[in-house]
């Protein structure tokens, strides 16, 4: 008799893999091996329908069956890990940039990544942001050393195509924008994060993002404002907190402050 | 092992309906007459709106969290984390019940993303109660097990699915989901009398209903096939064995679910109307002699 693991491994491989013989053999006698279809179709629909959820800008750019053909291949080589559909297809975008037949879409794939930001946006865990009053109770030197945990909603993206108008015109159904976009306009610098009534995307200038990377990497405080000197990174910093951009944080040994100096502690 | 009865708890025995995200905004606005509704425990596992807005729903409705990814029946183990995910949605949503199914989604960390079927079998059923147990003690509450739709049977099953459904809640103490809709599919699938399925099962143990549509599809082999879509409405049939549950089990909380072709809010509560009426004429039952 097949053990239990035997059962579900073979049907594992019949789901994902579409080889249908091991699972066709431990079926009882009289039902017909064409059953095993309607379970491999669900799982297909069910994890097509979460990646059409999660990108729906993408779906739209490339109608329902270049969309399923993609998601089709992408399952096969990304199963889901986990029940939590929410946490599914954060590699769909590196599969669409090396995926022959969107070869042609180059802004294709940066779209993927900003819905998959804003997804973060939507469904991260809610996480109280950092009490400031912790931060004003250390001391200077202390300070200096901080190293902060962005908020699990929040990304940093550097694309190289505006992704952002392209995903802000499609979802609109707005034609007229989507042809205004010029793909070849530049990389964007985008900050994504959950607001009060739903996920926001925003523009950021280059020493700006810059800013918030380096904070939302863990990059020591004193050291990112040393990089960026004067009131304006005071206030960019000032608007992250008050922004609860950050969550908690630890403190940068000080040996560590002392070797690193900000042209070494770049990307 | 001995957890805290949570029927009939805040859940009364009363007409309840399944909340998707479509009838979230309509739900806030409306305020419905409903006695209680249930959620996919998988779809409020993040922060943001989306449990919010169930915490809002909560505050006038008693909620069942109804878990679709747990894998019960999983050769390999439950996983620690997405246990956990559920217990973080209960304690925020303090549910009036909580329940999962007889059947397995998850094999060598691949989510399957289906309730696909178990083989019927000793090894199954010591597996199922192991994890149940684990379930219960780590929500320190007694939960529910339904029982599957199934389209196939495994060559190596050795015990009647009825018995199988009892056996888990006799050795875990854990209570039965009972699916009138998927007892009428399975049996129309494999053959079996439906009412004896209903009359095999334990009336003590059971501490909800769910009602759905299902479909009927055409085989390549020229066999058909119900296969339990939750896209229409509950058929004559189905409502005919609700009877039959309801006489045999006395009131119980009875759920409407729809999860595809989603229609208005306003159907969803006339389906729930018409178990309502059905439920206010039951007597109790066999489940309440039993109990008492």
């Amino acid at each position: 008799m097949p053990t239990l693991l035997e059962t579900q491994c073979a049907m594992r491989t019949w789901l994902v893999d579409g080889e249908r013989d091991a699972a066709a053999d431990l079926l009882a006698d009289g039902i017909s091996p064409d059953r095993l279809d309607i379970y491999r179709n669900t799982f297909v629909a069910n994890a097509t329908r979460a990646l059409r959820l999660t990108y729906p800008a993408v779906h739209k750019l490339v109608g329902d069956e270049f969309f399923e053909g993609a998601a089709v291949a992408f399952i096969a080589q990304h199963p889901p890990r986990s029940a939590c559909f929410d946490h599914y297809g954060e590699a769909f975008a590196a599969f669409l940039a090396a995926f022959p037949p969107a070869a042609s879409l180059a802004y294709l794939a940066d779209v993927a990544r900003l819905e998959w930001a804003v997804s973060r946006a939507i469904h991260s865990d809610d996480v109280e942001p950092l009490d400031l009053a912790r931060l004003v109770a250390l001391s200077p030197a202390e300070q200096e050393c901080v190293s902060f945990v962005p908020h699990p909603s929040v990304s940093l993206l550097s694309l190289v195509t505006p992704a952002d108008a392209i995903r802000r015109a499609v979802l609109a159904g707005d034609d007229a924008a989507l042809a205004a976009v010029d793909p070849a306009a530049g990389a964007v610098r985008l900050l994504v994060e959950r607001g009060e009534s739903g996920p926001e995307v925003t523009r950021l200038d280059a020493a700006a993002w810059h800013f918030a990377a380096e904070l939302c990497r863990g990059l020591p405080l004193g050291m990112v404002l040393a990089e960026l000197h004067g009131t304006s990174a005071e206030t960019a910093f000032a608007a992250h907190l008050g922004a609860g951009r950050f969550v908690d944080f630890r403190l940068a040994p000080p040996e560590l402050m002392a070797s690193l100096s900000p042209s070494e502690a770049g990307p | 092992m001995s957890f805290p009865q949570v029927h009939p708890g805040p859940v009364p025995a009363q007409a309840g309906i399944g909340l998707r995200f479509q009838h979230h905004e309509a739900v806030l606005e409306r305020r419905p007459d409903i006695a209680w509704m249930e959620v996919h425990t998988e779809n409020y596992m993040g922060g943001g709106t989306a449990i919010r807005c169930l915490e809002t729903i909560r505050r006038d409705h008693p909620i069942s969290l109804h878990g679709v990814g747990l894998s019960l029946g999983s050769a390999q183990g439950l996983d620690p984390a997405h246990l956990k995910r559920i217990r973080k949605v209960a304690e925020r949503i303090e549910p009036g019940l909580m329940s999962e199914h007889i059947a397995w989604s998850v094999a060598e960390a691949t989510y399957l993303a289906d309730l696909l079927p178990l083989p019927m079998t000793e090894e199954s059923l010591s597996v199922v109660c192991r994890h149940v147990d684990e379930v219960q003690s780590a929500m320190k509450r007694r939960i529910l097990v339904e029982n599957p739709s199934t389209y196939l049977r495994f060559r190596h099953s050795t015990i009647p699915e009825w018995e199988f459904m009892a056996a888990v809640a006799r050795r875990t103490g854990c209570g039965i989901l009972c699916d009138v809709n998927n007892i009428y599919v399975s049996a129309r699938n494999h053959d079996w009398d439906p009412s004896a399925y209903l009359a095999r099962l334990p009336p003590a143990a059971i501490g909800e209903i769910h009602l759905a549509g299902h479909s009927v599809r055409s085989l390549p082999d020229g066999t058909t096939l119900r296969i339990d879509d939750h896209g229409s409405r509950v058929i004559d049939d189905v409502w005919a064995l609700y009877r039959e549950a309801l006489a045999r089990f006395g009131p119980v909380p009875t759920l409407i679910e729809w999860d595809t072709d989603v229609p208005s809010l306003g159907v969803l509560l006339g389906e729930a109307a018409i178990a309502g009426a059905m439920l206010a004429d039951a007597k109790p039952g066999a489940r309440d002699a039993d109990a008492a």
